[in-house]
């Protein structure tokens, strides 16, 4: 009986040591995680002067922490930056206009989109640049470490001329004194900054780059991604997203004709 | 035969202490037999209900919305290639709305065996309600549009703005509502899988673990009972408890087999089989959509650019190579690298891999050419061109993709059956067995007890 006993004994404990070897931790087991959001892009993600962020991502942001069930905090990251907070493990979760390409996923893993957005151009009130053709002979701005404007003259192959300029704040500038005739980036981005300025400066709606808007996560974390991707799925079937779209865009000229939950990456 | 034991004078306890001792080991033999069958069908339940959800649920959910997808995304694909015959093509006009019709009806049953399939999920059950009434809306759009093109009358190439106007209703419905919610029902069966898989190959192990366990104790004790008894009863052995305990260790052995062979089948399931026939499936999705893209971008010199770019993002997504723009990654697929990442990046191994890669090549190189024709403004020729070369490779390359995805899905097959039949198997012998063992045991103990009434 005794021997039976230590057999007994030993196989519990080699089980118990079995269970102890779990594969990569996830950031569902925690109860409180960071997300990372941008402090810079007004109606986007943007710190306040009393320090609380607001802003459409910072709602999606809310959204699905809720979803998941977890406490969290906002980290203020900026563009150059995302990658870097989610490698070193300063952030849990990115939601930073974090647009999903080939090159960053080595790196990250992407749920969503959450929102497909597109590049577009943003003009003076009296311009009639209608689509990215129309930037031929033109000049615009270029924001330094952003590939927005590369990808006018490189990618599309149209022939701007590019002016460029430490931040959006000094392009808008330079837009309204007529240094540069268009400043081109994300859809969303151009609506927050004409939002903010408030001086009549117009999108023109030429949509002409896909960009997706993905949740950035930790490499590997593939249950995180699915039950992100779960929780974007429910923001869309219970109207959160419409309302979140149209409570932030609502009146800023961009088209919101369509909403409807986007197509995913997928996890793996 | 039987040896009476008692000698006059021994202490009474002592007598009573062998029964009582024999009635307790045999407690604790049959004990441990019990929990050693239930520990096997819990066990085998579990590999079961594993077998269920990724062979008979999942697995096929995927065929059917991946079915879905590329029948919606053909229909659109169909109608902006008629859009572009103009009244150039009355055969391929009237072939082509032939295929869309078709392809309508292969949607409607998709959506219905998607709709079975989805259960009690309520997020996939609105999602499958949301397409179906998103399609009934694309059909009327797609239909406006046929006709104000059918009435225009123009030549092959761009049909007047009335008409693209018409029909990028139809495509932005399509592309931006009804295809993404198709597109993530077959991701949803990913995430289902993987969840399954990730809890039996947790909890299968754990559950062959106890039953080794219990095995082991049940055999020691049947050992210790032949043992005591035998010296007890001055028997060398007893034939019954040696059948018991023999039957017992057949029954572990292969029980443990069972579970083993129940979670390899598992393992190859999804790791050979469904993650590779998931991958094809998103890779056969995006590159229908691709093909699609080129008609569009023919069709809505306005949104051209557009198109342009979601043809590059998705070619990018299927096989990646960094590219600034489409012409590099047309050199850089074409020139014949064959280091690459994406979607197709792992799948594309072997000969059938290979000839996949080589179909995807004559792909891009026909749609150099059929580019080079739309900036040329030649329409009709680029009409011509997407008609006939850009259709025929892209034929050749899905059927590739399709040929692994089917080379895929038989290895799934088989190892969910192999699963299937070895649990059957196990589950037809186990009453037979606790029968077995029980009946032996009680002929090996109750003579013995009897000696003592």
């Amino acid at each position: 009986m005794k021997r039976a006993l230590a057999v007994v004994l030993a196989v519990a404990a080699v089980l118990v040591t079995g269970c102890g070897l779990s594969d990569q931790e996830s950031i569902l087991d925690k109860d409180e995680i960071v997300i990372g959001v941008r402090p810079d892009l007004p109606l986007v993600g943007f710190r306040r002067a009393d320090g609380r962020f607001e802003g459409f991502d910072v709602d999606v942001a809310r959204y699905v922490a809720g979803k998941l069930d977890k406490e969290f905090t906002f980290l203020p990251t900026l563009a150059a930056a995302r990658d870097d907070v989610l490698v070193d493990g300063r952030a849990d979760m990115v939601v930073a206009t974090y647009t999903i390409s080939q090159d960053r996923k080595a790196k990250v893993l992407f749920a969503g989109p959450y929102h497909i957005s597109y590049q577009d151009i943003l003009i003076r009130a009296n311009e009639t640049i209608k689509n990215v053709r129309d930037l031929e002979g033109r000049r615009i701005c270029e924001v330094t470490g952003a590939n927005a404007a590369k990808r006018v003259v490189e990618e599309r192959k149209v022939a701007a001329r590019v002016v460029p300029f430490p931040d959006y704040r000094q392009c808008l500038a330079a837009l309204k004194s007529n240094q540069v005739d268009a400043v081109t980036t994300n859809d969303v981005i151009l609506a927050g900054l004409a939002a903010q300025d408030g001086s009549g400066l117009r999108l023109a709606n030429a949509q002409f780059n896909e960009q997706r808007s993905g949740i950035g996560l930790p490499k590997g974390d593939v249950p995180a991604c699915e039950a992100v991707n779960r929780a974007i799925t429910d923001m869309y079937q219970d109207g959160t997203a419409a309302k979140l779209l149209k409570k932030w865009f609502g009146t800023s000229g961009l088209d919101l004709d369509t909403i409807a939950v986007p197509q995913f990456e997928g996890c793996s | 035969m039987t040896l009476v034991q008692t000698r006059p004078g021994t202490p009474l306890p002592a007598e009573r202490g062998v029964p009582g001792r024999i009635r307790v080991v045999s407690g604790i033999t049959v004990a441990s037999l019990a929990l050693l069958f239930v520990a096997l069908a819990l066990g085998s339940s579990a590999a079961r209900d594993g077998l269920q959800v990724i062979g008979r649920d999942a697995g096929p959910q995927v065929v059917a919305t991946a079915g879905l997808y590329l029948a919606l995304s053909d229909m659109d694909a169909q109608v902006a290639n008629v859009l572009v015959m103009g009244d150039g093509y009355p055969r391929e006009r009237e072939a082509a709305i032939t295929r869309y019709e078709q392809q309508r009806s292969v949607a409607n049953q998709a959506l219905l065996k998607a709709f079975e399939l989805s259960g009690d999920n309520p997020a996939e059950r609105r999602t499958v309600q949301s397409v179906l009434d998103g399609l009934g809306r694309y059909e009327r759009l797609a239909g406006q549009a046929l006709l104000l093109d059918e009435r225009s009358g123009h030549a092959p190439g761009p049909p007047p703005d009335e008409v693209v106007l018409a029909y990028r209703d139809a495509t932005d419905l399509m592309r931006k509502v009804l295809l993404p919610q198709a597109y993530n029902l077959t991701l949803e069966n990913g995430t289902i899988v993987r969840r399954t898989y990730d809890e039996k190959a947790f909890t299968v192990p754990l559950v062959r673990d106890a039953v080794v366990v219990a095995g082991v104790v049940a055999i020691g004790c049947l050992i210790w009972l032949q043992i005591f008894l035998a010296r007890r009863f001055r028997r060398i052995f007893g034939p019954a408890l040696i059948a018991a305990t023999l039957t017992t260790a057949v029954a572990l052995v292969y029980g443990v087999g069972v579970l083993g062979q129940d979670m390899q089948a598992l393992r190859t399931a999804k790791s050979d089989g469904f993650d590779s026939v998931l991958t094809l499936a998103k890779a056969r999705a995006i590159s229908n959509s691709m093909q699609g893209d080129q008609s569009r971008y023919l069709l809505d010199k306005e949104r051209a650019d557009t198109y342009e770019h979601t043809y590059l993002d998705k070619s990018m997504s299927v096989i990646y190579f960094e590219a600034g723009n489409l012409d590099a990654y047309h050199r850089k697929v074409t020139t014949g690298s064959k280091d690459f990442l994406g979607l197709l990046g792992p799948e594309l191994v072997g000969k059938e891999g290979r000839d996949a890669l080589d179909a995807y090549r004559d792909f891009q190189a026909a749609d150099v050419k059929f580019r080079r024709l739309v900036l040329g403004d030649r329409a009709n020729e680029a009409v011509a061109e997407r008609l006939g070369p850009v259709t025929t490779t892209f034929t050749a390359y899905d059927e590739a993709l399709l040929e692994l995805a089917e080379t895929h899905q038989g290895v799934f097959k088989r190892a969910i059956d192999m699963g299937e039949s070895a649990l059957n198997t196990l589950w037809l012998l186990l009453p037979f067995s606790i029968g077995a063992i029980g009946l032996l045991v009680i002929a090996g103990v109750w003579p013995r007890l009897k000696e003592y009434r």
